[in-house]
């Protein structure tokens, strides 16, 4: 047997190259030296206190005192963002622990995000957790109480009856002109019971037209829970029992991405700028258009400071300067 | 019977009076009123060109001056309901001489008032999907309900009761006034000759409406304070609204039908008939509503401001100490205990007495639904500064011209429609004449005299448009 040294070393080099690439794909923590594996149940039910265990190491070392933070993929108004659920701070053996209640019926991609103190970054662990189909969800889909009797024609009954007297005074008159117009002594030749008639005539019609408006009202109260005539895209989450937490387009956590832009909107939003310069800023009936008037950031900031034009001013106290340069930043890339 | 048919003439021809003799100071002030009527229609058209802009009102404080103005005119046309159909229905013996200027206030009062919603809308063109795509679940869609039964029914309760006096109109004032006139008249009067018949049917439908205003008059003052009380505003957000509400309205409505009364007085010399007495009920009756509505007052505030939530503490604040502090405490005690006082005090319990006292209450009235609607809408909802709003020129123009505009409405018909129920007055003083003479019989023999038939039912003074056609 001849010994070939090249060959050897060509099958280790490839062997090592082989074992390399499969763990950094497998391990891409692993670069970065932090490593995070986390533990969850997989099916949940709207309602539930859903418990996610987190585990970091680096090098097989528990890593303690890191803020880790559980999102996940949440929509509105059009925009789709990470949505914080809960934070935590690992303990000593590198666990923290993080319980959220179970609000949306679909939680998308969830991640398990480490957020410092170090600053290199980590890839985040992604999983998912199956949500329970026809679960209860936590809005009210059930529109008020229903009481027998007390509804939309009971309404109409009252405005109707109502305006039965109102004609039936008026064809009085009516008949009032006729008596007169049957007296021998009729002052006008051709009598003036047209009058009356006119009056009487516009009662019964606007009497016909109330009750018509009435009827034809587009959709009873009951109707709002059907989505086919009502739409009831389920922007904001609420709780059925005290205290109604939820989370709503006024909640900073959904600034938190990381993504100017994104953080931008979502802060545009809670702001209420929206309000009056419109979702994308393209301006409306109040506010004007920022697309692209908007200017340097000092022009920006000093309108948003002052409140020029009936503009309500918002101090720092009121809107950071970070947050600040977050919407400016959405309005200038995106808006 | 000669004193009664010279009574009768006299009233007649002071009635026509105004229809007859039309000095230079009507025009000049019927000029006046053009004028403030014009400029707030020149800034109207400004409005409808630029938008609300041209207002104070933004996005927080988005109902002003004009939704102010609204609710107090809605709540002036109460004047007619209350005075008309609730003393014609409870046979109040002094009611007739005061009914029609009533009823008059409330048709002309709910034009104005309705056409301030027309001119607060941004889109005025859009008021026809009112009709086409309302829900009868929204309180504004009530009003509309509310307020287009009420005019209907103002209209219909002010004609009726006016039809023998237009046909004495006509008969009488054939020859004096002109073609448009007399054509209004002929057409009017329907063909009346006072037979027993058209009594009859006219007193039906005078019944009919008379007992049927009264519930609608309530709830149209009611919805109205449902628009604001159907709200999530701390400040609206309590059940005494409707109530007070309503209690206001009759309140101003009174008030309103004193100073129109006192005006008519003084230009047309009609001292006879409206008589110190007919104030001083009037007066009697806004010290009790004033009462009443200190009394709602203290409910309303004592029940939020014991509890005092978060926002509670922003809206007691602004109305007892800040901003509106001047308006509100004008409003308790220059408008709610004024009149109380003046009518307490033997010596303001005159004609001129009531006549302030109507006039602090219109003011009071009046800034009650400004400080209602504009304090409501300046609490913050979001984490904001408090918005401030001021009405503009544009703003306070139209207002103008709406006051202006409802002045002008009733300046104009006096010179058309006869101010005063005729044939009812007649009937009144009939029937006092009548006890006058069995008490002097009574007094001279006594126990001879038969008190129950010298207090029948008029039923013979029916002759007076008959008199009129002869």
């Amino acid at each position: 047997m001849t010994y070939r040294p090249i060959r050897s070393i060509a099958r280790l080099a490839v062997s090592i190259f082989v074992a390399v690439t499969v763990l950094m794909i497998t391990t891409p923590a692993f670069a970065a030296g932090i490593e995070i594996a986390v533990g969850a149940p997989e099916h949940v039910s709207v309602g539930q206190q859903v418990e996610v265990k987190a585990v970091l190491s680096e090098d097989g070392v528990p890593v303690e005192g890191a803020e880790i933070a559980l999102t996940y993929q949440a929509s509105m108004a059009g925009e789709s963002a990470r949505v914080e659920l809960a934070t935590a701070t690992t303990d000593e053996t590198g666990i923290a622990v993080m319980i959220y209640q179970q609000r949306a019926d679909d939680n998308g991609e969830m991640q398990v995000v480490y957020l410092g103190p170090g600053t290199d970054p980590v890839e985040p662990y992604v999983f998912t957790i199956a949500v329970e189909e026809d679960g209860p969800q936590l809005y009210r889909n059930e529109s008020g109480v229903e009481i027998p009797f007390l509804n939309g024609t009971l309404v109409i009954l009252l405005i109707a009856t109502v305006w039965f007297f109102i004609a039936l005074s008026a064809i009085y008159l009516v008949r009032v002109g006729r008596a007169g117009r049957l007296a021998e002594t009729s002052f006008t030749e051709d009598g003036s019971m047209w009058i009356s008639v006119l009056l009487a005539a516009a009662a019964v019609f606007t009497a016909i037209g109330m009750v018509i408006v009435f009827v034809r009202a587009p959709v009873s109260n009951k109707d709002v829970t059907d989505p086919d005539v009502y739409d009831r895209t389920p922007v904001v989450y609420i709780d059925e029992t005290y205290p109604y937490s939820g989370f709503g387009l006024n909640d900073e956590s959904i600034a938190r991405t990381g993504d100017p832009i994104v953080d931008g909107r979502a802060l545009y939003f809670k702001y209420g700028c929206a309000a009056c310069h419109g979702l994308n800023g393209q301006g409306a009936t109040i506010g004007p258009t920022l697309v692209d008037e908007i200017g340097s950031f000092g022009s920006f900031s000093n309108d948003v400071r002052e409140g020029p034009r009936g503009m309500p001013a918002y101090d720092d106290a009121t809107i950071s300067n970070e947050n600040l340069e977050k919407i400016y930043t959405f309005l200038k890339e995106d808006g | 019977m000669d004193t009664l048919t010279n009574w009768r003439e006299r009233l007649i021809s002071k009635t026509t009076r105004p229809t007859l003799v039309t000095t230079y100071r009507y025009w000049l002030w019927l000029g006046f009123l053009i004028v403030i009527v014009g400029n707030g229609v020149y800034q109207y058209s400004k409005q409808w060109r630029t938008g609300l802009y041209v207002t104070g009102m933004r996005d927080r404080i988005s109902w002003g001056l004009y939704i102010s103005a609204f609710v107090f005119f809605i709540g002036i046309s109460h004047a007619g309901t209350l005075i008309s159909a609730i003393l014609r229905a409870s046979k109040a013996g002094w009611k007739a001489p005061v009914t029609r200027i009533a009823e008059f206030i409330t048709a002309v009062a709910l034009l104005v008032g309705a056409a301030f919603v027309l001119i607060d809308m941004g889109r005025p063109d859009r008021i026809f999907n009112v009709f086409l795509f309302g829900r009868w679940q929204s309180p504004i869609m009530w009003d509309v309900m509310a307020i287009t039964t009420y005019l209907t029914a103002a209209i219909i309760y002010l004609y009726a009761p006016m039809v023998p006096d237009l046909a004495m109109y006509r008969d009488r004032l054939a020859t004096k006034v002109g073609p448009v006139r007399n054509f209004i008249y002929e057409t009017l009067a329907l063909d009346w000759n006072g037979s027993p018949t058209q009594f009859k049917l006219l007193g039906k439908a005078i019944t009919i409406m008379m007992l049927i205003i009264i519930p609608i008059a309530v709830s149209v003052h009611t919805v109205v304070s449902w628009i604001f009380a159907m709200t999530l505003r701390e400040g609206w957000n309590t059940s005494i609204f409707g109530v007070l509400f309503v209690a206001g309205a009759i309140f101003s409505g009174i008030a309103t039908l004193i100073l129109v009364m006192a005006v008519l007085r003084r230009i047309y010399h009609w001292e006879e008939y409206l008589a110190p007495k007919h104030f001083l009920y009037l007066g009697y009756l806004l010290a009790a509503f004033g009462a009443f509505m200190i009394y709602a007052n203290i409910n309303e505030y004592l029940t939020s401001g014991f509890k005092l939530e978060e926002a509670g503490e922003f809206a007691f604040r602004q109305l007892f100490l800040e901003d509106f502090a001047f308006m509100f405490w004008f409003y308790i005690i220059g408008g709610l205990l004024g009149p109380i006082v003046l009518m307490l005090i033997p010596k303001t319990r005159t004609i001129a007495g009531v006549v302030v006292a109507a006039i602090l209450v219109d003011i009071a009235m009046f800034l009650e639904r400004y400080f209602i609607v504009v304090t409501g809408l300046r609490v913050p909802v979001m984490p904001y500064e408090p918005a401030s709003y001021a009405p503009t020129f544009v703003e306070w123009s139209i207002f103008a011209a709406g006051l202006a505009f409802f002045v002008l409405l009733i300046t104009v018909a006096i010179k058309i429609f006869p101010m005063f129920a005729v044939w009812e007055m007649v009937e009144e003083h009939e029937v006092s004449l009548a006890r006058e003479q069995a008490e002097e019989e009574l007094a001279r023999e006594p126990g001879t005299a038969d008190l129950g038939a010298s207090t029948r039912p008029p039923s013979t003074t029916r002759h007076v448009a008959e008199g009129g056609a002869s």
